[in-house]
């Protein structure tokens, strides 16, 4: 019996001080981490759009949206967060809009898990870069091999089409969404 | 192997005790070497034919740094150095055959290194190894430079609609179908000794003659590969290739005559190696119409590699004059 | 009564003699997961350091209360608490590197090496052996890691802790820093290990036998043999 009771008190006692110590811990880190997420995505907003002075979350808009101000105050365009299906994983990437929603200003890869090496290489330039000034309109699209020609073309990394293509797709599907969003009058 | 004169020569005599086979075919490893490294001279022809002269310096590569890394392990190893049994050379030539044309040499030779120290030597030399060498190190290359070992070259006499795209690249991109005469000749892209379905199968069938390969295991492979990918091709021609195309494009047949029939690293029953060749053809299927790449007879023989010894142990014949076993 | 060894032998142990990694293989999925660049693997080696050296400290201080009945489920429940610190410690002031090792952090509380050097030595040992042990299983995990990512990172992406070392015309391979990569680097540098370790016991032998041969004590060399 009184075995027992030592082994209840004994991990108990452990539990209970593991408890309170993570307790203390958490309360001091959470707030930090809550403000690297926040320095992080504004950070990144700021990427996007780099005329950008102040911005606001869209609430309503059923995934994350930013609606991005000039140092005027007036609305020069969207910061738009989205994720798909990557090669080996989601990619997550956000991309910032002009207002009237036809051209990219840049894109950014914020988390991805693509092969190391060559699906990785979204991530950095020259293949980001191409999205600068690219039009949305009708879609964005992907030549392979070859240096695009049209306005709304971008070329896939060689070795990694099809993380290069789930880019694409990602935008065009986040892009469609928010074009619809504002067709209903969601943007306001 | 040493003969009875070399050991009687040593100190201590003693008896060479091994266990079975005790009979012996007449066929030494150096001679079989060296005949199956003389059934691949039509596919090196065609190489040198489709892709030109340099193609030569990616096999000399190859097969100096094969037997030269054979050789530095058994050194270091203080083995008997088997430099002329033609096995290693026979492993760099393989390895050179299923590279793309104007690889790198540097490449090259990494390969080399890996298919005979890490394919081979490491398991203990010729006989012990599970993979066969030839593709470990190919393996190791695509996985280590996979952007150049899937570029392409066009071949010499290109016609206009043939791209620099392998065939079975072109299928799966683009539903672009290669002609059957194209592919038996070898006028396509692709690596340096598949690309010509007539001069494997000359060799193949030269092997096949003179008793090194034994016709169960590509024969078994390519009905496994009508068989299965009839199935696909039955249920929708748009979406799935012929069972034809399958056999002539990429590397089908060189799997078949020269990867898989490697006598190490193949079943020693029959039965076993039918088990064998349908297993390969059938990993292949899965591989070619439901995974990201467009070939994949390498994976598909390694994997089956892997099975060999368990295939061995299930199709053991019951030893002679021993009853059936009775069901418990 | 136990053999007691010198306290300096009992730090240099986790290094070589027992090198968790090299010659324990504990803890293998960290050590394969996470080792594709140099500063993830020193890293991870000094995060679980940190973790190891805190719970042992703390379990063979404790050691006399808790019932061994109850033992492992108090060892993981103390490695649980020190590994969220860590994580949470990690996420708030270094979120990149925390990025990096992803859910490799959190797994350190199944690491086998921690649990492993409580059960087998923390728990029976004082405080002060405990740290050392601790210090010393830690500084030989930390340097596998960094051994294993340093060369992975060379080979794989030409740089060494971010810096480029190799020329450009070295084409990296990129095997190296894929899963694949791990295995083979882990499996040769465990047969360098070997090769090297066996040669030192063979010629520590040779000197011995030489040694008596010396002396005249032929019948010792015999007694060596059996051995």
């Amino acid at each position: 019996m009184n075995k027992v009771v030592q082994m209840l008190l004994v991990l108990t006692s452990i539990g209970i001080i593991s408890g309170g110590l993570l307790a203390v811990v958490s309360g001091w880190a959470d707030p930090l981490i809550a403000a690297n997420q926040k320095a992080a995505t504004e950070a990144a907003i700021f990427r996007v759009k780099p005329e950008g002075k102040k911005y606001e979350q869209i609430k309503n808009a059923g995934f994350e949206l930013y609606k991005v101000m000039n140092e005027n105050d007036q609305n020069s365009g969207y910061a738009l967060v989205y994720q798909g299906n990557g090669f080996s994983g989601k990619i997550r990437l956000i991309a910032g809009l002009s207002e009237d929603l036809n051209n990219i200003s840049a894109i950014e890869v914020l988390d991805q898990v693509e092969t190391p090496g060559l699906g990785t290489k979204i991530v950095e330039e020259p293949f980001t870069s191409q999205f600068l000034k690219l039009e949305t309109s009708p879609k964005i699209d992907w030549v392979k091999g070859e240096k695009p020609d049209k306005p709304n073309e971008i070329q896939t990394i060689t070795g990694a089409t099809i993380s290069s293509k789930a880019v694409v797709a990602i935008l065009n599907d986040g892009i469609s969404r928010l074009k619809k969003l504002r067709e209903s009058g969601g943007l306001k | 192997m040493e003969t009875l004169a070399q050991t009687e020569t040593k100190q201590k005599v003693y008896f060479d005790l091994t266990t079975s086979p005790h009979l012996h075919s007449g066929w030494s490893t150096s001679k079989v070497m060296w005949f199956v490294n003389l059934a691949l001279a039509p596919s090196i022809a065609a190489a040198l034919v489709f892709f030109g002269l340099y193609q030569i310096l990616i096999i000399l590569t190859a097969v100096i740094f094969a037997v030269g890394t054979e050789a530095l392990i058994q050194f270091i190893r203080k083995k008997e150095i088997t430099w002329f049994d033609g096995s290693a050379a026979l492993t760099g030539l393989l390895l050179a055959l299923t590279l793309p044309p104007n690889f790198s040499l540097s490449a090259t030779a990494i390969g080399s290194i890996v298919a005979i120290g890490l394919g081979k030597q490491i398991f203990g030399g010729i006989g012990y190894n599970i993979f066969n060498p030839a593709l470990v190190g190919r393996a190791f290359l695509q996985a280590a430079f996979p952007v150049q070992i899937t570029t392409w070259t066009k071949p010499n006499f290109a016609v206009d609609s043939v791209s620099s795209a392998t065939p079975l690249a072109a299928f799966k991109f683009d539903k672009f179908i290669t002609d059957t005469s194209s592919l038996a000749l070898g006028n396509v892209g692709g690596s340096l000794g598949e690309t010509s379905a007539l001069a494997v199968l000359i060799g193949g069938i030269f092997l096949i003659v003179v008793g090194i390969v034994n016709w169960r295991i590509p024969v078994s492979m390519i009905i496994g590969m009508f068989f299965f990918s009839g199935i696909f091709w039955l249920i929708n021609p748009q979406q799935y290739p012929s069972p034809v195309f399958q056999i002539f494009a990429g590397s089908f047949l060189f799997g078949a005559m020269f990867m898989a029939t490697d006598w190490v690293t193949s079943p020693i029953t029959n039965k076993g190696m039918w088990i064998f060749g349908l297993g390969i053809s059938l990993v292949l299927v899965v591989i070619r119409i439901f995974g990201g790449l467009p070939e994949g007879v390498m994976y598909s023989i390694l994997i089956m590699n892997a099975f060999v010894p368990m295939i061995n142990r299930f199709t053991r014949p019951r030893t002679f004059g021993a009853l059936k076993e009775e069901k418990k | 009564m136990k053999k007691q060894v010198t306290l300096s032998k009992e730090f240099l142990k986790g290094v070589w003699d027992n090198n968790p990694v090299l010659k324990q293989l504990l803890g293998l999925c960290p050590t394969l997961a996470v080792t594709v660049s140099a500063i993830n693997g020193l890293a991870m080696g000094l995060a679980a350091t940190f973790v190891l050296v805190m719970a042992s400290l703390l379990i063979s201080t404790i050691r006399k209360i808790i019932p061994p009945q109850v033992r492992i489920a108090s060892f993981i429940v103390i490695i649980a608490t020190f590994v969220t610190i860590v994580d949470l410690v990690m996420k708030a002031k270094f979120p990149d590197l925390s990025k990096a090792l992803g859910p490799f952090i959190p797994l350190i509380v199944v690491n086998c090496v921690i649990l492993g050097r409580q059960e087998a030595f923390a728990s029976k040992n004082n405080p002060g052996r405990a740290f050392l042990d601790a210090i010393g299983m830690g500084a030989g995990f930390t340097i596998a890691l960094l051994v294993l990512g340093g060369i992975r990172e060379i080979i794989g992406s030409r740089t060494f802790f971010g810096l480029q070392i190799m020329p450009d015309q070295f084409e990296p391979w990129l095997i190296m820093i894929l899963p694949a990569g791990a295995f083979l680097t882990l499996g040769l540098l465990l047969g360098a290990v070997n090769v090297y370790a066996d040669r030192k016991k063979r010629l520590e032998h040779e000197s011995l036998v030489a040694h008596y041969k010396r002396v005249g004590r032929e019948e010792l060399i015999e007694e060596l043999e059996v051995k």
